[in-house]
């Protein structure tokens, strides 16, 4: 006996669900520094003096001595593009237009970089090695996120 | 050897929530919908039209509500659609002080598994009791209603939307 079976799609009843999945999730010590110093407009980083060797985003440890790290630089809001891409869609698949340029900010004498948008600049106009500069939100908006950069501009017109 | 102190940053669930800490927030997109499958869709539709329907299997002779495409005590498909009706006895209940996401409630609610009088014992269906009265609630605390006849209460039909919630809970009648 053949057995019965929806062939349309549109007339199969279901149920609609949310998984509710929230999560919180702390910074941890560095982060928590890190994120608190962006809110006043600073990018702070940590620096083992033993290695030479200064850390972005800071950690607590150092990777190669593994020596807890205590000392607190604050760096310049000035970098330069290691590398970047052109995002035509988000987090969510949808379209972005215009499309957004993410890149990774590297610094002089620092060990790692931020990843964050590039601003006030067309991805063709965009280049390895290229200067930028941060550009800040005021700081009455700011709430120790790292949007408190709004993004990154060319440094040198 | 015990620890006296441990090492790491406690804290407390109130260093969250009145924000003495950074947190970072993310509420994932799960949204899903879960196929109701042949069987129960259709008894969603009859609920709809305020008739109960079941399958029944050719081989055992049992009657299956709600409704099944294969009968799991003879490994093959059911046979035919029937109709129901909507009466039946009170199999076994329970009364909870928790809603069904858990809330604390100040009136309890019966929950019950109800034999249906056209389907054969053991093939009950789950659902609410209502219409008892304050005056009837202790007997239902001592358990002694178990049996009883109940019958369902149905929506309005233009209230109703093709979910088991288009019963509005079964009440018990007098015999």
């Amino acid at each position: 006996m053949a057995v019965e079976k929806i062939t349309e799609a549109g007339r199969a009843r279901y149920w609609l669900g949310d998984m509710e999945t929230d999560y919180i999730y702390t910074l941890g010590r560095a982060g928590e520094k890190f994120f608190r110093g962006l809110k006043e407009g600073k990018i702070v980083a940590t620096r083992c003096r033993k290695c030479n060797l200064t850390y972005l985003p800071p950690r607590i440890y150092c990777e190669h001595c593994f020596s807890e790290l205590d000392e607190w630089v604050e760096l310049l809001d000035e970098g330069y593009i290691e590398a970047f891409t052109v995002l035509t869609v988000d987090a969510d698949g949808n379209k972005l237009d215009p499309p957004e340029v993410i890149a990774f900010i590297a610094f002089d004498g620092v060990t790692g970089g931020l990843i964050h948008r590039i601003g006030e600049a067309s991805p063709d106009e965009v280049y390895p090695g290229m200067m930028v500069k941060a550009v800040w939100k005021p700081p009455e908006e700011r709430v120790g996120s790292i949007n408190d950069i709004k993004y990154w501009k060319p440094a040198i017109e | 050897m015990k620890i006296s102190k441990y090492p790491g940053t406690p804290l407390k669930e109130a260093d969250i929530r009145e924000k003495r800490v950074l947190t970072t927030f993310w509420r994932p997109k799960a949204r899903y919908a879960w196929s109701a499958g042949v069987a129960i869709t259709r008894f969603l539709e009859e609920l709809k039209n305020g008739r109960l329907i079941g399958r029944k299997c050719s081989k055992c002779g049992r009657i299956l509500v709600p409704p099944r495409m294969y009968c799991e005590l003879c490994f093959k498909p059911t046979d035919e659609w029937v109709y129901v009706r909507d009466a039946g006895r009170v199999a076994t209940y329970s009364i909870s002080y928790l809603s069904a996401d858990a809330k604390r409630l100040k009136e309890p609610i019966i929950v019950a598994v109800i034999d249906l009088d056209d389907t054969p014992p053991n093939v009950g269906i789950l659902h609410k009791i209502g219409e008892v009265s304050k005056e009837d609630l202790p007997a239902w605390m001592r358990g002694e209603k178990f049996g009883v006849r109940v019958k369902a209460v149905w929506k309005p039909p233009e209230e109703r939307v093709g979910s088991i919630n288009d019963i509005k809970y079964w009440k018990p009648i007098e015999v």
